[in-house]
C-alpha cells in the first residue's frame, strides 16, 4: 500500500520556486506493479525520489508499507567518483551487509553487468548502458518488496533488455515494480495500474490500457 | 538473501558513516600512491617558502622559540580548522548523489567529512611535526591533554561554523566560492606567518574578534615550550562561539536549510 496526502514539491532554481505537485494525492492498492507515466518534466523522477526517500516533501505525508528500493536509474544512485565495484560495496555496507556476503554481491552485479574491466573503472568513465547495467544490477541484488526502477530497463542494447526483463520477472513474482518508462509495451507488459502524472496531477487507471490511451492522446509518445 | 533483521536507528547511522567514512579515506589514502602524497606535500610546500624567507631573521621574530616550530603550530590548525569548514560547505553538492539511499542523511555526510579531514589533517600534522624532530627541532608539546583538546575545539569549531556557512551557502547563490576566497585573508589575520604580539595592542584588539587566531595562540601556547602569546587571548570566546555555531547549525540543519541546493 502505497498512499500520498497533500504532498506539495518544489524546487529552488535560479530562476525562482519551480513547483513540481501542489496538494498531490493518490492511492496505490497492495500488490500491483505500477507503470507511471507521464511527459518529459512531468514529475516522474521526482515522484520516484519521494517514494525512495530520498527527497522529502514541502508538505503532506507519504506513507509505504514493505521496503522499497532506492530509485534506480541512470542519475543518482551511483556515484561518479567511485568503481562500479564500491558502489556495490557502498549499498551493501549501508545496508549493514558485510564480508562474504558483499562478496556474494559483488559477485552477482559483475556477473549481471557483464561490462569486463570497467567494473574496476570510475562510473564518470561509463556509457549510459554500462550505468543502467551496473544500477540495475545492484539494485537486484538486494531484496525488497518494491522496486522502483526509473527508465534503467530501456537503455542499453538487446541483450541487456532481455537478460534484465527476464531477472526482473522472476524476481517480480515475490516483489512489486513502480516502473518509470516511455516505453508503453513494457508497461503494458509489466504493470497492472497506471498512475499518469501531468500539470501536478496524478491520474490512477486501474485498465492499462485506458491510461496508456490517455497518456498518448495528451501528446506522449509511444 | 537480503538479512531480514531490522536494524534500529542506531545501527543505521553507524553503518551509514562508517560507509561514508571509507569511501572518504580510501579516495585520499588507498586509490593510487599518489593520493595522499598531495595532501602532505600542499602543507609541506607552503611551509618551505615562508621558513626560508623568514629563517634569516628568525631570531629578531619570535623572542626564544625556533621559527619552524612556530609556524608548523601555526599553520597547521589553521589547516585542520580550514579542511573541516570547506569539506562542510562543499559537502551538501558533493553528497548529492548518496542521498538517493533512504539510509543516507544529510547529517550523516557531515559527520562523516568532519571526521575523515579531521583524521586526514591529523596524520598530515603527526609526519610534519616528525619531520621538525628528525631535523633535530623541539617539538614535542610540554601541555600534550590541553593541546588536544585545543585541537578537539578547533574541529568543533569548524564543524559548526561550517554548517552555518553551509546554509549560507545554499541560499545565497556564488557564496560558496566567496567562502572559499574568504580563507585567503583569514590565513594572513591569524597570525601564522607573524606573531602578532609585534603589532600594537589596538590592533591585536580588533584582530581578537577572529576566532582562529585564539585557536592558533592556544595551540601555540600549550604545544611550545616558554612561548608568549598574544594579549586578549581567550580560551572562552572559542568556546563559546563553537558551541552557539554548532547549536545554530544544528538548527538550520532542523529546518532544513541545508537541503535548499540552488541547481
Amino acid at each position: 500500500m502505497i498512499s500520498l496526502d497533500r504532498v506539495t514539491k518544489s524546487y529552488m532554481t535560479l530562476t525562482g520556486r519551480k513547483v513540481v505537485f501542489r496538494d498531490l494525492s493518490f492511492d496505490i492498492p497492495d500488490d500491483v506493479n505500477v507503470g507511471l507515466i507521464g511527459r518529459n518534466g512531468a514529475g516522474k523522477t521526482t515522484l520516484m525520489r519521494l517514494l525512495g526517500a530520498a527527497d522529502l516533501p514541502d508538505s503532506g505525508n507519504i506513507i509505504t508499507r514493505g521496503r522499497l528500493s532506492w530509485p534506480v536509474g541512470l542519475r543518482g544512485s551511483l556515484q561518479k567518483k567511485l568503481t562500479g565495484r564500491e558502489n556495490v560495496k557502498f549499498a551493501c555496507r549501508i545496508h549493514g551487509i558485510r564480508r562474504k556476503e558483499m562478496q556474494q554481491k559483488i559477485c552477482y552485479v559483475q556477473e549481471f553487468a557483464d561490462i569486463g574491466d570497467h567494473f574496476d573503472l570510475p562510473v564518470s568513465t561509463y556509457s549510459s548502458g554500462m550505468i543502467a547495467r551496473v544500477a540495475f544490477g545492484t539494485s537486484m541484488a538486494f531484496d525488497f518488496d518494491y522496486y522502483l526502477i526509473d527508465e534503467v530497463m530501456a537503455v542499453g542494447d538487446a541483450s541487456f533488455k532481455r537478460k534484465s526483463q527476464q531477472v526482473f520477472k522472476e524476481r517480480l513474482q515475490h516483489a512489486k515494480v513502480i516502473l518509470v518508462s516511455h516505453n508503453m509495451r513494457l508497461i503494458e507488459d509489466m504493470c497492472d495500474v497506471i498512475v499518469h502524472l501531468a500539470d501536478g496531477h496524478a491520474t490512477v487507471y486501474k485498465n492499462v490500457r485506458r491510461g496508456i490511451a490517455v497518456y498518448e492522446k495528451a501528446g506522449g509518445e509511444r | 538473501m537480503h538479512r531480514t533483521t531490522a536494524r534500529s536507528h542506531f545501527q543505521i547511522q553507524r553503518d551509514v558513516i562508517y560507509a561514508l567514512l571509507l569511501q572518504e579515506l580510501t579516495s585520499t589514502f588507498g586509490k593510487s600512491r599518489g593520493g595522499f602524497m598531495w595532501v602532505l606535500i600542499e602543507p609541506i610546500a607552503h611551509l618551505l617558502v615562508p621558513m626560508f624567507i623568514f629563517g634569516f631573521i628568525r631570531q629578531a621574530l619570535v623572542p626564544g622559540v625556533e621559527y619552524p616550530v612556530f609556524l608548523v603550530y601555526g599553520f597547521l590548525p589553521f589547516l585542520l580548522f580550514k579542511s573541516v569548514c570547506l569539506q562542510m560547505v562543499n559537502g551538501v553538492n558533493a553528497a548529492q548523489g548518496l542521498l538517493s539511499y533512504r539510509q543516507v542523511q544529510l547529517m550523516d555526510v557531515f559527520i562523516a567529512k568532519a571526521i575523515a579531514y579531521a583524521v586526514i589533517q591529523t596524520v598530515v600534522f603527526a609526519i610534519v611535526l616528525t619531520g621538525l624532530a628528525m631535523f633535530g627541532y623541539d617539538v614535542l608539546p610540554p601541555h600534550p591533554v590541553e593541546f588536544a583538546a585545543v585541537l578537539a575545539l578547533t574541529i568543533m569549531l569548524a564543524f559548526g561554523l561550517g554548517l552555518v556557512l553551509a546554509a549560507f551557502a545554499s541560499l545565497v547563490p556564488d557564496a560558496r566560492q566567496v567562502i572559499q576566497v574568504m580563507f585567503m585573508p583569514l590565513y594572513f589575520a591569524s597570525g601564522i606567518l607573524f606573531p602578532v604580539t609585534r603589532f600594537p595592542d589596538e590592533w591585536v584588539g580588533w584582530m581578537a574578534v577572529n576566532p582562529v587566531l585564539h585557536l592558533v595562540e592556544l595551540t601555540r601556547a600549550m604545544a611550545i615550550d616558554g612561548y608568549e602569546p598574544m594579549k586578549f587571548l581567550s580560551i572562552t570566546y572559542p568556546v563559546v562561539l563553537a558551541l552557539t555555531s554548532t547549536v545554530i547549525g544544528l538548527m538550520l540543519y532542523r529546518l532544513r536549510y541545508l537541503e535548499r541546493v540552488t541547481r
